[in-house]
């Protein structure tokens, strides 16, 4: 067993941080469960004006009762909604397809675990993320995938602050998805056979749409119509708004086209919605930006392996060039729905390197 | 170190006196007292008996006092029964009130009854300067609160209800935190309605009454059989109403002696945080105050973390209104004597009780200081 420290785990309420704080506790750490409010709901549940009914911090508390754990609510939604939820609205607004879960692990969750952790005189921070953090043959920590391929999570721990690794317990990595909902029955979990919760937590009717019409009102430019052209620049149509589309998506457009038509790219300055065949939604070539590195930054024409989406197999690829706080990378095969605003993770094998924000493809 | 309960203005340990008074009612004299037959008399008997306890303590008739289901139903039986009662009329009471009167009055402001909350100034106390032009429009009820519950400044009670008496308008007072604590008496000043609460002062949970004064005009707000003189419908809780009169007659009787000793052990307390947390600031400290609070802010820390950081070193205290879940609201209070939290930092309220040792005092002086001085120094990095 390894040395007895105290661990503040995040605790969403849901089947797999209910079980990394009880493997936790079952490894002799003194653990201290937190559930953050990012996002309160009340709008949307019904008379009650606060939060306290929240479904998720109930559960959490409940099996934090059961561990026998002390709970705490940090209450962390004014950072969540300028950090995660405006630049979601933003991104759409600019045409992009954001992904807000990276973005609040980098910006706000994990930063806010370890501060609050230092306070509360923490030795280290966890969750319940599908992926692994161990020491390399030189003694430094590095993440790497989750062994369940179907549930790996380190796609979206890109953006983690690099210090934080020595300081991160990932109780999960060495399980599977049907390995923990069996520890959760196990330990007579309320959460044992929760569903697997909602993509995103701040868009509670499931639509990102409902979300960006709250926000940038009805009458905003990326969410009304526009023209539909084609790559080599022919009208052919309208859309009712370039933010309600997402690369590679096909879409039946009004105007019975017969062709199968998919959507390969915005132009917000324009409002043009770019559609074209399937083969013109394959990509060679992108160009990251707000790069972060987790393990040692790989040098011009390393041969890397590359995620673009969650649950997308890494594509193999080499490095064009690094320089100035971006990278060009080139796939080795084209790959499809290369999504500006979206996640690009850089393994090596199964080792995390870094990662960013795709800015350009071609 | 044994664990530290900070938190008796939140609630108190039934005593062991009132558990032997109560016991027989549980077990054997267990009749509905609506009843005719003996064992209703003798129910009866039992639940008048403790309302004539109750009404000596306060100075009232035994028919004045209308039991509840706790302070918080006697809050809105006040203000409700008399707004619902004189609908229309404006209900007043003080911006720092307890969410029971607070939340009150706004259901009463949306049944058409405008409200008008009375200022208070930096220390928590109502100002009396206008309350003649406030009275003069015959408002339906004048409501402030005998002693706050956060930062424990006592009103101008006397003058507030002879104000209100000269004005005709119906006063109430809520008690709920003075009861035991304070000379509160209503012979002596003439509040119209008091409400009090049994589980502040070692009695039972779930256990109010509300002081009615003869003549007062209320509407009741739960309807049924005519309990309570048809103001509060539903079979009375003969047990905890006895459990409420054993724990008032005692604290009242102990009130003296405790009240000195807390008002040392709290002193003591506050000194040495003020002596060694710097910058720390005693809110409400120019006012008169409940012997038993003391409520300080810590400047630029987080305001979410003390409590948690209190409770993981066994320390039980209290901020703002503290949320079922667990999270912490800013307090409405300290906002409005003009303390808003991101300027103070966070507040949070130790309040002190019979069962409070000496020992504790020290143990907490040894460890609050360095736990507040950690707090800021990992705040706002």
């Amino acid at each position: 067993m390894q040395d007895s420290r105290t661990v503040l785990v995040a605790m969403s309420g849901g089947v797999d941080s209910s079980v990394a704080a009880a493997l936790l506790v079952e490894q002799g750490h003194r653990v201290i469960g937190v559930t953050m409010k990012t996002f309160c709901y009340s709008e949307v549940e019904g008379p009650s004006q606060t939060c306290c009914g929240l479904e998720g911090i109930m559960d959490a508390r409940s099996v934090a009762d059961r561990l026998e754990i002390p709970h705490y609510v940090f209450d962390v939604e004014r950072d969540f909604t300028r950090d995660v939820i405006d630049d979601f609205v933003d991104e759409y607004a600019a045409g992009r397809t954001p992904n807000p879960c990276v973005r609040c692990n980098g910006n706000t969750k994990f930063r806010d675990l370890l501060k609050r952790g230092a306070m509360l005189g923490c030795d280290a921070i966890a969750t319940g993320h599908y992926a692994r953090v161990d020491s390399d043959p030189t003694g430094n920590p590095r993440l790497r995938r989750g062994i369940d391929p179907d549930k790996d999570q380190a796609y979206f721990l890109w953006s983690l602050p690099p210090e934080i690794l020595s300081r991160l317990l990932l109780p999960l990595g060495a399980l599977t998805k049907p390995e923990v909902r069996e520890r959760a029955r196990d330990l007579g979990l309320v959460t044992a056979d929760k569903p697997e919760s909602q993509e995103i937590c701040f868009v509670p009717t499931g639509n990102y749409v409902d979300v960006l019409e709250e926000r940038l009102g009805t009458d905003h430019p990326a969410l009304t119509p526009g023209p539909l052209v084609t790559a080599a620049g022919e009208k052919i149509g309208e859309h009712d708004g370039y933010a309600r589309y997402t690369v590679g998506q096909r879409r039946g457009f009004g105007g019975g086209h017969q062709r199968r038509l998919y959507v390969i790219g915005a132009r917000p300055e324009t409002r043009e919605v770019v559609v074209g065949k399937i083969e013109e939604v394959y990509r060679n070539d992108l160009e990251l930006g707000e790069l972060n590195w987790l393990g040692p930054s790989p040098t011009t024409g390393a041969d890397v392996s590359v995620q673009i989406r969650h649950r997308a197999p890494a594509a193999a690829a080499h490095v064009e060039n690094l320089a100035g706080g971006r990278i060009s990378l080139r796939f080795d095969e084209p790959q499809r729905a290369v999504a500006p605003g979206q996640s690009a993770v850089i393994f090596d094998d199964d080792v995390m390197l870094g990662g960013g924000r795709i800015e350009r493809t071609g | 170190m044994e664990p530290i309960y900070f938190d008796y203005a939140a609630t108190t340990p039934v005593r062991p006196e009132v558990r032997e008074a109560m016991l027989p009612l549980l077990e054997g004299t267990f009749g509905n007292p609506s009843s005719l037959h003996r064992w209703g008399r003798e129910a009866k008997m039992k639940l008048e008996d403790a309302r004539a306890r109750i009404a000596a303590i306060v100075g009232a008739r035994p028919t004045e006092i209308v039991f509840t289901r706790g302070g918080t139903e006697a809050d809105n039986l006040a203000i409700l029964g008399r707004t619902r009662k004189e609908r229309g009329r404006t209900v007043v009471c003080s911006s720092i009130e307890h969410r029971a009167v607070l939340n009150a009055a706004r259901a009463a402001e949306e049944e058409g009854n405008p409200l008008h909350l009375l200022p208070v100034d930096s220390q928590g106390r109502v100002a009396l300067e206008g309350l003649a032009e406030v009275l003069s429009a015959q408002p339906a009820v004048v409501s402030v609160m005998w002693a706050n519950n956060e930062v424990g400044t006592i009103q101008p009670i006397p003058e507030l209800a002879q104000q209100c008496a000269a004005a005709n308008v119906p006063f109430h007072s809520d008690a709920v935190q003075a009861i035991g604590k304070l000379d509160v008496r209503v012979d002596h000043v003439p509040v119209t309605l008091l409400s009090m609460s049994a589980h502040k002062i070692g009695g039972p949970k779930g256990v109010g009454a509300l002081f009615v004064r003869k003549g007062t005009a209320l509407r009741p707000l739960i309807h049924g059989g005519g309990h309570e003189r048809g103001l509060r419908a539903g079979t009375e809780d003969v047990a905890g109403a006895v459990g409420f009169a054993t724990a008032a007659e005692l604290a009242v009787k102990e009130r003296a002696h405790q009240c000195e000793r807390i008002t040392r052990l709290r002193d003591r307390l506050q000194h040495a945080l003020e002596a060694r947390v710097p910058d720390l600031v005693v809110n409400a400290a120019g006012a008169e105050r409940l012997p038993t609070i003391l409520n300080v802010s810590i400047p630029g820390a987080n305001s979410e973390m003390l409590l948690v950081m209190l409770d993981l070193e066994g320390i039980a205290a209290s901020s703002g209104s503290a949320c079922s879940s667990g999270g912490v609201n800013p307090s409405h209070v300290l906002t409005t004597m003009g303390i808003p939290a991101d300027v103070a930092g966070p507040s949070v309220r130790f309040s002190l009780g019979r069962e409070t040792t000496e020992k504790q005092i020290d143990e907490a002086i040894a460890i609050l200081p360095p736990l507040m001085e950690r707090l800021r120094s990992t705040s706002g990095v």
